[in-house]
């Protein structure tokens, strides 16, 4: 994992009694998770008037290393002994360390969920509808939605057996 | 595919079976005429003289068989390129893709740039669909439930074409 000297500084703040008591320091911690994982989440996220008394140069600086770090630890996947050591390197005591281990804890499946939904893919598959016609003469088609295509009775057995071939395939290798 | 004529138009040419051949072949002289430089008033007074009818009966009379004329014409035209009309109207019409074949792949994700060591299963598919002749492929993909759904969905489909429902519509309109 690889973080700059401005998170190690951040950290080295909330690390502080004196700039962060007990209360501000959840609730910034609280706050760096709801910005990432929270989609309305915006600038008022730090309006909290436990906050106020706080530098908003410092209460941001806090917030972006907060959340910066949350990212990378998501993204290699951190166990709990990772994130210990380095909060401990920052100065954190035993209880802002716990703290924050069961914060990321109870948010780890909604971080891998963001992170492993970003990236590019094909386009996906969501679902199908059908439609049987007996076609007795032509008319002008309405306009359809997506990928439409017709088939003939044979077609669609062959393109149903296909189908089922890959997701015995599919079962197959869930057995591995 | 037969000429109509409206009523009005057959009672312009009911007088043409009455009057001898010489005279048809005079009118179709003058329809044609008509075709080329359009009407003639002192022509359709000149043959009503002689043929003891008035100008309007005359004129109705060339009008009637020069629209005669046209539209056998146009006839003519449609059944000597009937089969190129045909098929030139029916590109023309909106026609659906038609099913060709599938191709299917299993991948599985093990990381990416924003998460490492990750399991996650894809089914890639390549549609192979004709539209008009011309052949094109859709690369598309899905997720395992998803796969499993859509198998389900178009075997109800073809559940649908063996009740009694289907199999009699299909007897009974051929």
């Amino acid at each position: 994992m690889e973080l700059s000297e401005s998170v190690q500084k951040g950290f080295q703040m909330l690390a502080d009694p004196r700039s962060f008591d007990s209360n501000a320091f959840t609730l910034l911690l609280r706050a760096a998770f709801q910005s990432l994982l929270d989609a309305q989440a915006d600038e008022a996220v730090l309006d909290h008037p436990d906050l106020k008394h706080i530098d908003p140069v410092v209460l941001k600086h806090c917030h972006a290393a907060a959340a910066t770090y949350i990212l990378e630890a998501g993204k290699h996947r951190a166990d709990k002994s990772t994130l210990s050591t380095y909060l401990e390197d920052c100065k954190f005591d035993r209880e802002r360390i716990e703290l924050f281990c069961t914060e990321y804890q109870n948010n780890k499946n909604s971080l891998e969920i963001l992170l492993g939904s970003i990236g590019r893919s094909l386009p996906h598959i969501t679902d199908v509808s059908w439609r049987l016609e007996y076609q007795i003469k032509n008319t002008d088609s309405p306009s359809y939605p997506e990928i439409s295509f017709s088939c003939s009775m044979e077609q669609l057995q062959d393109l149903v057996g296909k189908l089922k071939d890959a997701s015995k395939s599919l079962e197959r290798a869930t057995q591995l | 595919m037969l000429l109509e004529l409206s009523e009005e138009h057959k009672e312009h040419l009911a007088f043409l079976p009455q009057v001898d051949s010489a005279v048809v072949a005079e009118f179709g002289r003058i329809a044609v005429e008509f075709l080329r430089r359009g009407a003639n008033p002192k022509i359709y007074e000149g043959a009503a003289r002689k043929l003891n009818v008035s100008s309007d009966t005359v004129q109705h009379g060339v009008e009637g068989l020069t629209y005669l004329l046209t539209e056998s014409s146009k006839l003519m035209l449609y059944l000597d390129n009937r089969k190129e009309i045909r098929t030139i109207l029916s590109e023309l019409a909106p026609s659906l893709p038609s099913y060709h074949n599938l191709e299917w792949r299993l991948d599985v994700q093990l990381a990416s740039r924003s998460l490492r060591q990750q399991i996650k299963p894809a089914v890639t598919i390549k549609l192979h669909l004709n539209q008009n002749g011309d052949h094109n492929t859709k690369v598309l993909q899905t997720d395992p439930a998803t796969l499993l759904h859509l198998v389900q969905q178009l075997e109800q489909a073809l559940e649908e074409m063996k009740t009694n429902h289907c199999r009699r519509v299909v007897r009974n309109i051929k």
